[in-house]
């Protein structure tokens, strides 16, 4: 079992949460995107990224930096800062 | 022993031949290159020689023949999948898997055993009365059968699941098989080997030359070779492919694991499926049990296998069939899934030039590989999608036309 420390929580099992994909901010500019590009398309090489992580027993959710390639965690933050919380 | 293999111990000048060539060196170029020497990259490379006369052919892989989704899938083939284009496209395969043994002259062991997808609330019931009217108006044999049906195939089976998923019904496909994958990609090695097609094993693609929004050849360790289509048939390792190309796409990477247990007496003739309890079983020819689950909950781009995977795996087994408590797995592995949002392939022609996809195949493939090498080659042959995969185009997406197979195409839902 993969245990990872996460603020408010402390060390918890990667079990315990559901990932929910690559953090991926709508474009700023969206004219000249083709449709479905932004909505579908995405980079999935193997690869150090962002990640929205919910910890389902409480609903928290977190910003999760994870490479793709190795499952190593680098840090985890609560997502919006401690408003969440 | 064998009188075979003792003559083959002794005499030194008998020997059998080699499955496929393994030639030394690379030519400077080729009518068309196949990134991939899984199942479908084989038979398209197969079907491009016997349909339409296209030799001179070389099939790229990083690794040894079968050894990538090919390998590592439960060997389940079926077709009684819920839309238009899943129904057409995967009967047409397993039409082709039947006639597999003696096309390739060499047996595949195709075994057909009955495959139930168990359903433990209404709402899997509902879908699978949707999916055996669809299966049956286009001439698949699908019906939705009862827990005294399932009983008399299966009489081993606990209809209380342990009192928490109590089974309400299946829905039932009486063409459902299972086949050996090594053979099927050996045996499609061996007859496009025959034909001139040149495979060479350990020679990984590092990149894509391209020219005028067209590809015209790939760079390996080995040296560059020119392209006059390139085909990528590489699951699990797309995106990586797509983007030497500039290409994107859905595609997200899981892993998918599988198990065997030891061998134990023959009692299951049929392939038990439940999407709820995440669950497929089946039992080999030697006696092994094999099992699968659903995906890995997060992207990972490794074939490391999980305890947690045997241990969640089991639960629910022991659920259904509790006397297997005592029964001892042997291996488990794990294969890279390209998981596509709409749970159906992506096939076919891309906005790039000479260069083509077969992709997208996630926990789908296996079932897929005569039918999906035999339109490849014809895509690649004609320049244009063939009928049977029009639907599976990359553009679907940007046309959000997407096809919704993910009631039928996985249990992971």
């Amino acid at each position: 079992m993969k245990y990872i420390d996460f603020p408010c929580l402390g060390r918890r099992p990667s079990t315990e949460f559901v990932v929910a994909g690559v953090l991926d901010p709508e474009p700023a500019e969206l004219e000249g995107v083709t449709p479905g590009e932004w909505v579908f398309n995405r980079d999935s090489v193997p690869m150090r990224r962002t990640e929205w992580w919910c910890h389902t027993p409480t609903q928290l959710w977190f910003l999760v930096e994870r490479d793709t390639a190795s499952d190593e965690v680098f840090g985890v933050s609560l997502a919006g800062g401690t408003d969440n919380g | 022993m064998s009188i075979r293999l003792l003559k083959y111990a002794f005499i030194e000048d008998w020997a059998e031949p080699r499955f496929f060539n393994t030639p030394d060196e690379l030519r400077e170029s080729y009518d068309v290159v196949i990134i991939g020497a899984g199942g479908h990259g084989l038979a398209t490379a197969y079907y491009l020689a016997r349909d339409h006369g296209i030799t001179n052919v070389a099939v790229l892989d990083q690794s040894y023949i079968g050894g990538g989704n090919t390998g590592r899938n439960t060997t389940i083939i079926r077709s009684n999948y819920l839309t238009v284009e899943g129904v057409k496209f995967y009967d047409k395969s397993v039409e082709l898997f039947k006639s597999l043994s003696e096309e390739l002259d060499l047996n595949i062991f195709y075994s057909e055993r009955g495959h139930f997808t168990l359903a433990h609330s209404d709402a899997t019931l509902r879908t699978a009365r949707w999916r055996a009217e669809v299966n049956k108006h286009y001439g698949v044999d699908s019906e939705v059968v009862g827990p005294d049906d399932i009983l008399k195939v299966c009489p081993q089976i606990q209809i209380d699941c342990g009192g928490n998923h109590e089974i309400l019904g299946a829905l039932y496909h009486a063409p459902g098989a299972v086949a050996r994958h090594d053979a099927v990609a050996w045996g499609y090695a061996r007859r496009a080997s025959e034909a001139g097609v040149e495979i060479h094993q350990h020679t990984k693609v590092t990149g894509i030359n391209m020219e005028g929004g067209k590809a015209v050849s790939v760079t390996t360790p080995r040296g560059t070779i020119q392209a006059g289509a390139v085909i990528s048939a590489v699951a699990g390792f797309t995106p990586t492919v797509l983007s030497m190309v500039g290409l994107t796409s859905p595609i997200e990477i899981f892993p998918l694991q599988a198990c065997v247990t030891e061998p134990i007496k023959p009692w299951l003739d049929t392939i038990i499926v439940s999407g709820s309890l995440h669950l497929y079983v089946s039992q080999s020819s030697r006696g092994e049990m094999v099992m699968g689950a659903s995906l890995d909950p997060m992207e990972l781009h490794s074939r490391r296998s999980t305890f947690e995977f045997v241990s969640n795996l089991s639960d629910q087994l022991l659920d259904m069939f509790p006397f297997l408590a005592q029964v001892n797995v042997n291996r488990q592995w794990a294969g890279m899934a390209d998981m596509t949002p709409d749970f159906a392939p992506i096939m076919g022609t891309t906005p790039v030039g000479n260069f083509y996809v077969d992709a997208g195949w996630g926990t789908w493939g296996f079932k897929a590989t005569p039918i999906s090498g035999k339109t490849m080659a014809a895509t690649v042959a004609n320049g244009r999608d063939h009928e049977l995969i029009t639907g599976f185009n990359l553009s679907r997406f940007g046309d959000y036309k997407l096809v919704g197979e993910k009631g039928a195409a996985a249990i992971g839902h």
